[in-house]
């Protein structure tokens, strides 16, 4: 810690202000002069090859400047550098409704849509596939244009230890089959992108993009620039959750067509694209078998998992290893095996969201362990805490965990819910459910390979008494412009004010690689931390030297330098600075983090799902269950999540209540589907259709902190923005089960899937094949 | 973002200027605009001119002539607590209130909400959307996706207002070119999707008149949906008991039932002659009305919600409405 | 195909935030794509394009609307207020406490939010309940927060608008 004593306060965040009061410019309040508007034209069909595209009707319009196709932006791109498999505008064919064949730049968006729409294009109309599995087997028919081994997009097979026999020796084996179903981030803001080319030939994107280091690759890659000629900006974002984490569509054709026209383009999605560009949670179809000896420990886990791609890769190779790679905590897996197999469909492509491609697997563990716990007759909290893999320790599959508060989580959820007290008394209808996770912070490896460090931070100090920071990182609402703010007055003695942070600029700020995998905390806070370290250093010696004292006697703290052998003996921090510039010149210094590279598995893939740290949580739910109508409504949530340790905690709390209600919401209400039997069109692709809870749909959520630093942290410091998604949909189920006795396996968990459950349970009993739950046949309840 | 197709706009402020100005080709009026303005961008039909029938005298809610009388431009959000609304129509009041959101049912009005469009999960989408799907009997097309082989569309009733007013009785007055007439609301919608109501080109809804009460009773609107708010109906049924004095469990001198999110018409339930003489707290009533509906309504997959379902909680959330009048005992809202 | 017929730009005069204002607006132009791109009062967001979500929420004649489902037509002599409208030498107590709960996350709700917040506040002129709160914003949508400290802020801001103790 430093002197600052801001580690750990209740802050405001830097930017929240000028949000609020509608001062900050989104990418969409972006307005240059001489604009054009842009947008693309789109494919009706799921699958089609392009015969022909005729942009002359559309040239021919008024006010349209420019039509461009994908034969003028052929370089396949993706966000994984080993899978480049999509292009900007399609090529040769489309793989799913709403796929972009060409794109328009016209006066204003009027104009724009009126070109769209006279743009011919004609398609040799292809078979398209929906299933996963259906896919998989078909021989006749590629979907994506870049594969290369027909429709799978990536196969992981592991194991960990001899899980047959394991298995084969457990007094209890569960074994199961789950379904998850395809969600969608949905942040409020559309995504926007505007670019332009100034005078020097210089290419500046504005982009509301998470990842504006990847963009920028792609970008200088897809367009054949240089990589100096562009500037990638980041404003302010308007949420992302994982669906602003690659490259897309509008960024290439805003840029290519800036380039063309000589003017600046903008291009905004329209909802039913967000929709169309999608990249959200990957439906995942689980078979589960986890055996248990007598005593509730867990002996090995078998898992079988099919994953529906969509058309593109995106980050789907990470995914597939994520569906196994991130289960090896906060439980000793003494045997561990997963098969994992990606499929290409003709959907939008599934992508990362919140709790990249550990959520569903998550929901299917837990079920296990909740249906173990009932079998052997254990309290759920207990057979978890029986399973407790411990802090500073390797998972079966080589990761090494440093701190690990999961017991207090646990401890915290059971103590806040009433759970020993309450549990047992709740009627029938009424139940809690519990269940835990692990998450990662930031991965070990880089997303291309690359010896350069993962963050780097630099800050200078002026003649007023300011810190600027200069950080590549994206703030998309999660408060990483703050959380540097935090590190920086922390060291420096400053107050939050005092801390300009400039962010996501490509010309300004150092690269970072971006918001994505819960990284920033943690790798972004370790660069800033080390830069804020060097400049106190410099500070503190100049002072020390003019008082005649030991650097380690002087303390930066509420804007002044003090002398700790006599308190009395103080400067402000402005004059403090001074001296020391006038000694050093201009204060800078730089900070980078890179991550430990011996923290992984010795095998293929053993480096991928690798952190440098994890944060654990334990969530109990309760959940009211009316069974003459199926609806399960959820009343209350206690979440405890051990981020190492919170900078700022009011933004820890967020992010717990934000992961809570998002999990929440795909639980029971969310689905991002396509109506194979329709077209292949998304099946809900507006928010009307797409029913995000509203605040009277929201249960009360209690967020509790808990803090068990890591070395690896800043401060000790862990991920707090996507961990806590995870025991939410888990612990519903179990709380359904508590409440009336029926097991869910698909999700989302709507009144119909429940009330078919129930009317299966009700036939069962009624058939004497199951004895009433909390001693109420279900025949009397209805 | 979609953007609305072009079209000139008129601003009458009497009902003859509304009326002259309804009658160009191709012109459609629009009131609070939360049902029309994403259909236009949808493009779903492409109007010459919108009118505006927000400046014309419409506001107005009285009692007069043994109704209470409400003009078509009355604001949702505002009948919602209107003191006479709730006093002669509390059924009324309380589905004004479940209209969409908050913010929605400030733009709203009455009227607006009579002459919703019906809506089909196969339809209401963007054009692009339409054209994947091949199009539809109200949309570009010659085929149902809900009804197979289907030749008349059942696109959805998903007015709120409705059936409410039609299980009261309610009447409609439009001007139009001939002059004013008044039609019983529940005669006025017709079995085709893609055009429900009775209004002729270059009519105008002016008021909705809904009899006052001739005796001791009781209503109730009971609406489901996935969410707490903004959403259409899913579920809606409307249920109004005439007793023989102002007790709850009163003898029922008159049943009307009527359910809405069904298809293109609210469906009156028929059958409830035997309930006259029954009494609401009696819970073989609730079952004997439920059954009714159930036997009658049928929830097609036109919504975007599982037809399957809605057929089975339809005869649960009747019990539940009649449970909570009975509930309610001498409280009448 | 969208051309819009030859009615020209209607002049539309009304109160904006307090000042008389005339504009010329297209007829089929939004009230938001007026706010917005004529008048560049980018503080009200679109969202959704068509009354989903609430981000575009601003007061007409002091009630809470989506701007995106109004005609920029329609708002001929009435009053506007935007959340714009609600800047002064001081920081709003609703501002004041969505900042102090950390209730913006990445804040493109928050004006539409903050607009609806407002309105209601000043109709009931009472503090209210969470329940309350979360009635008055069932069509608001907020994707970071869980809606928690968004009520926290308001239930705080009603009560120092019009506490006990409160102005």
């Amino acid at each position: 810690m430093g002197d600052g004593g801001v580690i750990g306060r209740a802050h405001r965040k830097v930017d929240a202000v000028d949000r609020m009061r509608g001062v900050a410019r989104y990418a969409d309040d972006l307005k240059l002069p001489g604009m054009l508007h842009g947008r693309i034209k789109r494919s009706p069909h799921a699958h089609a090859r392009i015969v022909s595209i005729d942009a002359a009707p559309a040239l021919a319009l008024p006010g349209v400047h420019a039509v461009i196709t994908g034969a003028d932006l052929p370089t396949p791109y993706g966000v994984i550098p080993w899978t480049p498999d999509e292009n900007a505008l399609a090529v040769t064919k489309v793989c799913h409704v709403g796929d972009g064949v060409a794109a328009v730049a016209a006066i204003d968006e009027d104009a724009a849509i009126a070109a769209c729409d006279a743009i011919r294009v004609d398609y040799e109309v292809l078979r398209a596939i929906y299933d996963p599995v259906e896919a998989l087997a078909a021989t006749d028919v590629t979907i994506n244009p870049y594969a290369r081994a027909g429709n799978l997009s990536k196969h992981v097979d592991l194991a960990f230890g001899d899980v047959d026999a394991a298995l084969a020796a457990s007094p209890l084996v569960v074994a199961e089959e789950y379904f998850f179903e395809g969600s969608t981030h949905a942040a409020i803001e559309p995504h926007c992108a505007l670019a332009t080319v100034d005078g020097g030939g210089v290419l500046t994107v504005w982009s509301s993009t998470q990842v504006s280091h990847y963009l920028h690759r792609e970008l200088a890659k897809v367009l054949g620039w240089p990589a100096h000629r562009i500037r990638v900006i980041q404003p302010p974002l308007g949420g992302a959750f994982g669906g602003k984490s690659e490259p897309f569509d509008l960024e290439f054709c805003a840029a290519l067509l800036a380039i063309r026209t000589g003017r600046p383009v903008k291009f905004l999605y329209t909802r039913e694209e967000v929709f169309l560009a999608h990249r959200g949670r990957h439906p995942m179809a689980m078979r589960y078998a986890t055996g248990f000896d007598r005593d509730g420990h867990i002996t090995a886990v078998d898992a079988r998992t099919i994953i529906d791609g969509g058309a593109y890769s995106s980050f789907g190779l990470v995914t597939t290893y994520y569906s196994g790679q991130l289960l090896g905590a906060p439980y000793r897996l003494p045997a561990f095996r997963f098969d994992s197999t990606r499929a290409y469909t003709n959907k939008p492509a599934c992508g990362p969201k919140r709790g990249h491609g550990s959520v569903q697997p998550r929901f299917a563990l837990e079920s296990q362990l909740d249906q173990a716990a009932v079998e052997l007759g254990l309290d759920p909290i207990e057979l978890r805490r029986r399973n407790f893999l411990g802090a500073d320790t390797r998972t079966v599959n080589e990761f090494a965990i440093g701190s690990c508060g999961f017991l207090e989580c646990l401890d915290r959820v059971e103590a806040a819910s009433g759970w020993k007290a309450r549990r047992p008394a709740l009627p029938h209808g009424r139940g809690l459910g519990v269940a835990g996770s692990t998450y990662i912070s930031g991965t070990n490896y880089c997303i291309y390979p690359t010896e350069l460090p993962q963050a780097a931070v630099q800050i200078t100090l002026d003649r007023s008494g300011r810190a600027r920071v200069f950080t590549g990182a994206n703030d998309i609402g999660q408060g990483s412009s703050t959380m540097v703010a935090v590190i920086a007055a922390e060291e420096l003695g400053l107050d939050l004010a005092d801390i300009r942070v400039i962010a996501a600029d490509s010309d300004l700020c150092p690269v970072d690689l971006g918001a994505y995998s819960s990284r920033v905390t943690l790798m972004v806070g370790n660069a800033c931390l080390a830069a804020a370290r060097a400049l106190r250093a410099k500070v503190v010696e100049v002072v020390a030297a003019r008082w005649g004292i030991a650097p380690g006697q002087v303390s930066l703290v509420e804007r002044q330098a003090i002398d700790q052998t006599d308190p009395a003996r103080r400067v402000p921090l402005t004059e403090a600075f001074h001296w020391a510039e006038a000694k050093h010149g201009l204060l800078t210094a730089a900070g980078s983090y890179d991550t430990p590279r011996d923290r992984h598995g010795a095998y293929r893939g053993g480096t991928i799902g690798a952190s440098p740290a994890y944060s654990f949580t334990a969530h109990v739910a309760e959940v009211e269950v009316d069974v003459a109508t199926g609806e399960a409504q959820v009343i209350a949530v206690w979440a405890a999540h051990d981020c190492g340790k919170a900078l700022s905690p009011r933004i820890v709390e967020g992010q717990i209540e934000g992961s809570v209600y998002m999990g929440l919401a795909e639980a029971l209400m969310e689905a991002h589907t396509v109506d194979g039997a329709h077209g292949g069109v998304v099946a809900a692709p507006s928010l009307l259709d797409y029913r995000l809870p509203t605040a009277l749909d929201t249960p009360a959520i209690h967020a509790l902190i808990v803090e068990h630093p890591d070395a690896q942290g800043p401060y000790g410091a862990k991920e707090a923005g996507e961990g806590p998604l995870h025991p939410i949909i888990p612990a519903i189920a179990a709380a359904i089960y508590d409440a009336v006795g029926v097991r869910l396996r698909r999700t989302p968990f709507g009144p119909p899937q429940l009330l078919a459950a129930l009317q299966a349970r009700a036939a069962r009993e009624a058939a004497g094949a199951l004895a009433p739950h909390k001693g109420r046949a279900l025949a009397e309840v209805r | 973002m979609l953007r609305l197709p072009g079209f000139r706009v008129a601003s009458p402020t009497t009902i003859a200027e509304a009326v002259a100005a309804l009658a160009e080709p191709g012109a459609r009026p629009i009131a609070g605009g939360t049902d029309l303005l994403p259909n236009l961008k949808h493009r779903l039909g492409a109007p010459t001119v919108l009118v505006q029938l927000s400046r014309l005298p419409l506001r107005d809610v009285e009692v007069r002539a043994g109704a209470l009388c409400i003009g078509a431009g009355a604001v949702l959000a505002d009948l919602a607590e209107h003191p006479l609304v709730r006093a002669h129509a509390p059924s009324l009041a309380r589905a004004a209130g479940l209209v969409a959101g908050p913010t929605l049912r400030n733009l709203g009005t009455l009227g607006g909400n009579l002459h919703l469009d019906t809506r089909c999960r196969y339809v209401n989408q963007t054009p692009l959307w339409r054209e994947a799907l091949g199009g539809c009997l109200k949309s570009h097309g010659d085929r149902c996706h809900v009804v197979p082989g289907g030749q008349t569309c059942v696109a959805a009733l998903s007015s709120d207002c409705a059936p409410a007013l039609v299980a009261l009785d309610a009447t409609l007055t439009l001007h139009g070119p001939a002059g004013a007439r008044t039609v019983a609301l529940a005669d006025y919608y017709c079995a085709d999707g893609t055009a429900h109501t009775g209004r002729a080109a270059g009519e105008l809804a002016t008021e909705i008149r809904v009899p006052l009460a001739p005796g001791p009773r009781r209503e109730t609107y009971v609406k489901w949906t996935v969410r707490k708010s903004i959403d259409f109906p899913l579920i809606s049924i409307a249920m109004r008991f005439d007793l023989a004095d102002d007790a709850v469990a009163a003898p029922i001198v008159a049943a009307r039932v009527v359910v809405g999110a069904l298809a293109s018409t609210p469906k009156l339930v028929r059958k409830l002659d035997a309930l006259r003489g029954q009494r609401l707290d009696d819970p073989a009533t609730a079952d004997a009305i439920a059954a009714q509906v159930g036997a009658q309504c049928k929830p097609l997959p036109n919504l975007p919600y599982d037809a399957d379902y809605r057929r089975a909680v339809l005869p649960v959330h009747v019990r539940r409405g009649i449970a909570a009048l009975v509930a309610a005992g001498e409280n009448h809202g | 195909m969208t051309t819009p017929p030859d009615q020209g730009e209607l002049t539309v005069r009304f109160l904006l935030n307090g000042e008389p204002v005339a504009v010329a607006v297209p007829p089929h132009w939004t009230l938001l794509e007026v706010l917005r791109y004529r008048l560049d009062l980018i503080g009200t967001k679109q969202g959704c394009d068509k009354g989903d979500c609430g981000a575009c929420t601003v007061q007409l004649d002091g009630k809470a609307v989506p701007s995106c489902l109004v005609l920029g037509s329609a708002v001929d002599g009435r009053a506007v207020t935007t959340v714009e409208g609600l800047r002064g030498p001081t920081l709003h107590p609703l501002f004041d406490a969505f900042d102090h709960a950390v209730a913006a996350q990445c804040g493109f709700c928050t004006p539409g939010i903050v607009m609806a917040a407002e309105a209601y506040l000043r109709r009931l002129g009472r503090p209210v309940t969470r329940a309350e709160a979360a009635a008055a914003l069932a069509g608001n949508l907020c994707r970071c927060t869980g809606y928690t400290k968004i009520l926290d802020a308001v239930v705080a801001a009603s009560e120092r608008l019009h506490g006990a103790g409160g102005g």
